[in-house]
């Protein structure tokens, strides 16, 4: 250093306070952590866990630098704030501070479970990723357990313990509470329980089990009622399906890879024979009355009316029978046989080969007649590897989709199902019809509801409300102070899963572990433990429930380790269900089919109520991340509306954004309507979850001034039709909804809508099985232009090792939008609301294209993952005036935040538009004390962007790194294959996204990029994208080929 | 003379703060010789150099002048549970993510970027730590490269000539410090 420079060191350790310093020191010492207006300076000092985003030097201060007269002395203030080490006092855990751990953990969602891994930092999770040895999701998350972060740190959730009285609501506290059910459930017991209830939510917890069996005992004359909006399975019995064994899949409104419990692992098993290079594709046929995700990967997808779905199945099931002898398994394994040229699955035959005798199927449809004879001969044809699935709300037909199966061959092979648990029979657990009449008759005096908001989702006929009222004490165990809550007597605060011990056998029977990955940050307490507080159980805690529980079940030898090595784990596969070895067995008779039978024609429109895949039930109504993901069919955001078909549309004169009115069973509501391209003509679905009242700041809480997200379609539902009903008017308002959706954001092309069709047929690709295999035809993921070599201006740079690149499969892709709620979560990428998506300044570095192609009134429906192409050549780092956008050696294009300034011009020479721009600080409510628990979420790794920079997606540098560090430390030179997984491949259920090194030949992302079907988006840009696709390969039924037009 | 003022050259070298206890480096590392690791135990497996835990100090200072009034706060966290509140010296801007392991591991000393500090009665920094001096090493890192069991000896002397030596090191660890933006920049 020069001596100047030692002078002025010396005297710095003198003089460095400054007025400014001063002040902020004595004022930390003063009054503590205080509130301070400036925005930069707000940020938690006394939490200084992670990193604020406070820049060095910011703009402003540097401006009020070149004001003020510079005194060498006052520049000892240029420095930011000063930071504090808190260490902890003492040591307990291993974890280095920053060093991001992982535990395992389950996620209950209605019945189902899914194993989870969760990352954890300083003692906090920030990411959640599926267990990889979980059967259930493989690795894999949905949409929910991804925003499920979001819900732990979400400031809205209830703090407190209330209780009601006369018409005050007052805080109170565990004790009060323990001291009242002392008191009360005393009483109670000596009555054995008179007028005691439970609702609960749907559970497979053994634990709760295990507390409910107790309950009864203690309380002989108390009764458990379950109850949950979204049924998942078509009753009783559970049904599992192999769909990796299975060539042919048929779905009656059975949204297998999107909304059932197993869907993460049927869409990983079904995407797995849809490679057409790896073993023989699988056919997919859906019959549905609304678009679902299921639908989007199908072959072949028919919109039909759920109301006539049933007669369908019947129709089919007649059929089949026709041609089959009592002893059906043989008669169509002897078929199989005898024609030799159908032994194996050979799907490019145009002829049908030798047609079994049948009387001719009747019908008033052609469409729908020749559809069906296709799927017949189909099924016929893989015999005992095929499928056939219907949904909740076809009740009515599960026996013949039972009986189905078993004339086709499949149980045992494809199709497994057991009957539900003994110990779940309708004995021990009782319906919610049931409670709500005991409670309207003034019989119920106390009831706990556990979890669960019935007051808002119970059909609308049972008129909860009213019938809360009539109860004696009401006591509710929930999330948030919701809709039903408020009603209660008490109102309890419940542990989040992620801060709570529990346990979940889920639909398939395995043993899963809930593990709290942090404490409970409100105080919160889970079901179990309430129940053990009403029982007055000595072990009260959730962990000696779970574990003594586990014990008692298990048994194990070694007793503690097995538990720990459970809780390890995530699971424990010791003891899980034999469903796999259920032998065939006959289905009861069923009632004769009608020799003529003819479709009776519908009435009136029919109005479906489907499950929000965002929302799901109304649940996650306050889940920022949830509400902002678009829709994967229709890419709504924010809001809800009815979806009509363009036939139908047309026909009543409706268009998108038409507020209208559906009246049903004599009520009015008012919805906004969509048109849908593939919704089925005369029905009209609407999503369930929206219009909630007291949901909190995001979803809309009347209390608190927040407007209602959406409309609340529990308004017309109905228990004698959950799912579906005819009987539906739709009268045309003059009012017009501004509806946010994304589907035309971020377009390749905005210039003219006539060519967009000819681009999309270049940028989604996709052909069939037969032209894929024929190795005449040209290669898919050749551009199909005639120009000569692409070439460039100027010198391409070189790349080194390791070159990071990634293919999107888009055979397996359904649209789902895990990946964006991933990404979301990883990279801390904020919510704008909805009238910033309005004006298309959604943040999501990722987006899922949506394209319909074909017959308007039965398109197909194409998804495509859009991410940063990373491309060699990039045009935004060409424009970039101060290199705030770079390449790296290893093939990255380098986003850096502080350098930009906020020009737009990168994204603008963007050309597939994924460059998302920072127009606000969307992080700026954070800096609301009440608010700030939302920074827990963020990943420390990742910079939080504030106003005025530009993002998108960066591959993930942050994990790249990590890796990176750790092979080098270590010694070694490379990084293995599927080491560095980015987000969005981390949790895609399908496995569609393949990302690793492109320098490596034998890494599965350079075995993708070789294939035939690779192609790269606007090729002729000659921008070299690292970011390939994989063109789609249907499997079309030659005899419907014209129907789906690939 | 703007440039100078905002430089951290100005605003940054000789930053001492004054810390909760009057830890001094001088005495631990220097006088006593603790390894720099007994203390900031993650440096080699972590980004960040842990600052020691209050039970670290305990280590010694249970039986260790524990009436001292200089080591009071030190009781009272450990008594209490609360951390002792030291104030980060060396501060790197929120968007800058430097990793120790990366470096400590790799043969660069601790003296590198926070010099003698077992001279030094209260920590102090000594290296601007600015972008352009990090850059200085990445592009030429020979000049600051040691054999990684040296890492914590602070006056250590290489046996033969540092460019000589750094070049061994350099091709026989195949260290190849990355002037990416992302290197650092996410």
């Amino acid at each position: 250093m020069s001596s100047l420079d030692e002078t002025l060191a010396r005297n710095r350790t003198k003089t460095w306070r400054t007025s400014e310093r001063r002040n902020s020191e004595q004022g930390r010492e003063g009054a503590g952590y205080a509130q301070r207006p400036d925005a930069e300076s707000a940020e938690a000092d006394a939490l200084a866990f992670w990193p604020a985003d406070c820049g060095a030097v910011t703009r402003r201060r540097w401006l009020e630098l070149m004001g003020a007269s510079l005194a060498l002395a006052g520049l000892s203030s240029c420095r930011w704030r000063r930071r504090e080490l808190l260490p902890a006092s003492r040591q307990t855990s291993e974890a280095a501070p920053g060093q991001p751990q992982q535990f395992a953990t389950t996620m209950e969602l209605a019945g189902s479970a899914i194993g989870l891994m969760v990352t954890c930092v300083d003692g906090r999770p920030i990411k959640i990723e599926g267990n990889p040895h979980d059967p259930a999701s493989l690795g894999a998350t949905h949409v929910y357990a991804q925003a499920a972060l979001l819900e732990l740190y979400d400031p809205d959730r209830s703090k407190d313990v209330y209780w009601r009285h006369g018409l005050e609501e007052l805080a109170r506290s565990w004790q009060e509470f323990g001291q009242f059910v002392r008191k009360h459930f005393d009483g109670l017991r000596k009555t054995g329980g008179e007028g005691f209830r439970i609702l609960s939510q749907s559970s497979t917890s053994p634990t709760l089990a295990a507390l409910r069996d107790r309950l009864l005992k203690a309380f002989p004359k108390a009764q458990w009622h379950e109850y949950e909006p979204v049924a998942w399975h078509a009753g009783v019995p559970r049904i599992y399906y192999g769909l990796q064994e299975a060539d042919v899949v048929l779905c009656f409104d059975a949204d297998l890879l999107g909304m059932h419990p197993m869907a993460v692992r049927y869409a990983r098993d079904f995407a797995q024979r849809r490679d057409p290079d790896r073993g023989s594709m699988c056919r997919l046929y859906v019959v549905e009355s609304t678009p679902s995700i299921t639908g989007v990967i199908a072959d072949h997808r028919l919109p039909l009316r759920s109301g006539l779905v049933q007669q369908l199945v019947r129709r089919l099931y007649a059929a089949a029978r026709q041609t089959a002898s009592s002893s059906a398994p043989a008669a169509f394994a002897a078929f199989a046989a005898s024609d030799s040229s159908h032994g194996s699955p050979s799907f490019l035959d145009s002829s049908d080969g030798p047609q079994p005798t049948s009387a001719p199927i009747q019908s008033h449809d052609d469409a729908t007649s020749r559809f069906l004879h296709a799927v017949l001969g189909d099924l016929r044809r893989h015999a005992g590897k095929c499928v056939v699935a219907v949904g909740p709300g076809h009740q009515a037909v599960a026996q013949y989709v039972l009986a189905l199966n078993e004339l086709f061959g499949t149980f045992g092979r494809t199709f497994w199902y057991d009957s539900a648990d003994g110990a779940d029979g309708p004995e021990r657990v009782r319906p919610l019809d049931e409670l709500v009449e005991q409670m309207h008759s003034g019989e119920v005096g106390t009831l706990l509801i556990l979890g669960g908001n019935p007051v808002y989702n119970a059909p609308v006929d049972f008129d909860y409300r009213e019938a809360l009222g009539r109860v004696g004490t009401s006591i509710h165990l929930s999330l948030y102070r919701d809709e039903t809550s408020r009603l209660c007597t008490w109102h309890l605060p419940q542990s989040h899963f992620l801060e709570s011990w529990g346990d979940a056998l889920g639909y398939d029977g395995v043993y899963r572990v809930i593990q709290p990955t942090i404490e409970p940050l409100y105080g919160g307490k889970s079901a179990i433990e309430v129940l053990a507080m009403i029982l007055g159980e000595e072990a009260g805690s959730g962990h000696e429930l779970v574990k003594a529980e586990f014990l008692r079940r298990f048994k194990p030898d070694d007793g503690e380790a097995s538990w720990r090595r459970a809780v390890h784990d995530g699971l424990f596969l010791v003891g899980r269900p034999a469903a796999e070895a259920s032998a065939p067995r006959t289905a009861p008779p069923l009632p004769p089919i009608p020799e003529d039978e003819v479709p009776a024609k519908p009435r009136q429109l029919e109005i479906v109520f489907k499950p929000d895949y965002r929302l799901f039930d109304g649940r996650f109504a306050n889940n920022a991340w949830l509400q902002e993901l678009p829709d994967p069919i229709t890419k709504l955001t924010w809001d809800n509306a009815a979806l009509i078909s363009p036939a139908t549309a047309g026909e009543l004169g409706v268009s998108t954004g038409y507020l209208v009115i559906l009246s049903y069973q004599g009520r009015q509501w008012a919805v906004p309507a969509l048109v849908l391209p593939g919704q089925a003509d005369g029905s009209v679905a609407v999503a369930l979850g929206y219009g909630r009242l007291a949901a909190g700041k995001v979803g809309g809480c009347d209390e608190w001034g927040t407007p209602s997200v959406g409309a609340n379609s529990y308004y017309l539902r109905t228990s004698r039709a959950l799912y579906f009903d005819d009987g539906l008017e739709l009268r045309i308002t003059l009012n017009r909804e501004s509806l946010a959706t994304t589907r035309d954001h971020f377009p390749i092309d905005a210039l003219g809508t006539k060519t967009r069709e000819k681009w999309a047929a270049e940028l989604v690709r996709q052909t069939t099985l037969a032209r894929y295999l024929d190795d005449k035809t040209p290669y898919v993921g050749e551009h199909s232009a005639a120009h000569g070599p692409a070439g460039s201006l100027w010198e391409e740079p070189q790349f080194s090792a390791p070159c990071w690149g990634m293919v999107i499969d888009l055979s397996k892709c359904n649209g789902c939008g895990a990946c964006i709620v991933a990404c979301q979560a990883e990279n801390n990428i904020p919510v704008v609301g909805r009238e910033q998506v309005l004006r298309r300044r959604e943040m999501h570095w990722l987006r899922v294209d949506r394209y319909f192609q074909g017959d308007p009134n039965d398109p197909q429906i194409l998804v495509q993952p859009v991410l940063c192409m990373h491309c060699e050549l990039a045009p935004c780092e060409q424009v970039c005036p101060v290199a705030a956008t770079v390449h790296s050696r290893e093939g990255l294009n380098d986003m850096v935040y502080n350098r930009c300034v906020g020009t737009r011009y990168c994204s603008n020479n963007c050309p597939y538009k994924v460059r998302r721009f920072n127009f606000f600080n969307y992080h700026k409510h954070l800096e609301d004390p009440r608010q700030e628990v939302l920074k827990m979420a963020h990943n420390p790794q990742v910079t939080v962007r504030s106003r005025g920079v530009m993002e998108k997606c960066t591959y993930c540098v942050q994990r790249i790194q990590a890796a990176k560090i750790a092979a080098k430390s270590s010694g070694r030179t490379t990084i293995p294959d599927g080491t560095v997984q980015t987000a969005c491949q981390q949790v895609c259920p399908t496995g569609a996204i393949i990302f690793g090194d492109l320098a490596d030949p034998q890494s599965t992302v350079s075995v993708a990029r070789r294939s035939r079907r690779a192609y790269v988006m606007l090729a002729e840009l000659n921008v070299k994208p690292r970011t390939a696709y994989l063109a789609r390969v249907g499997n079309p039924n030659p005899l419907l080929a014209d129907q789906q037009s690939t | 003379m703007l440039n100078y003022a905002g430089s951290p050259r100005t605003t940054d070298v000789g930053y001492s703060p004054r810390q909760p206890v009057e830890y001094s480096h001088a005495l631990h590392a220097g006088e006593l010789g603790l390894d720099c690791r007994y203390c900031h135990t993650t440096v080699e497996t972590a980004a960040f150099a842990a600052v020691p835990s209050t039970q670290v100090c305990m280590n010694c200072h249970a039986r260790i002048a524990p009436e001292s009034d200089k080591l009071l706060p030190l009781q009272q966290s450990y008594s209490r549970g609360d951390p002792i509140r030291w104030v980060k010296v060396h501060d790197l801007p929120d968007y800058v993510y430097f990793d120790h392991r990366a470096h400590v591991s790799r043969g660069v000393g601790c003296i590198s970027c926070h010099g003698r500090v077992d001279t030094m009665e209260q920590v102090r920094q000594v290296e601007r730590l600015s972008m352009g001096w990090c850059l200085e090493c990445h592009r030429q890192p020979e000049p600051h490269l040691r054999p990684q069991q040296f890492v914590t000896v602070m006056d250590w002397v290489p046996g033969e000539a540092p460019a000589v030596l750094g070049r061994r090191l350099r091709q026989q660890n195949n260290i190849q410090p990355s002037t990416d933006c992302s290197t650092c920049h996410r």
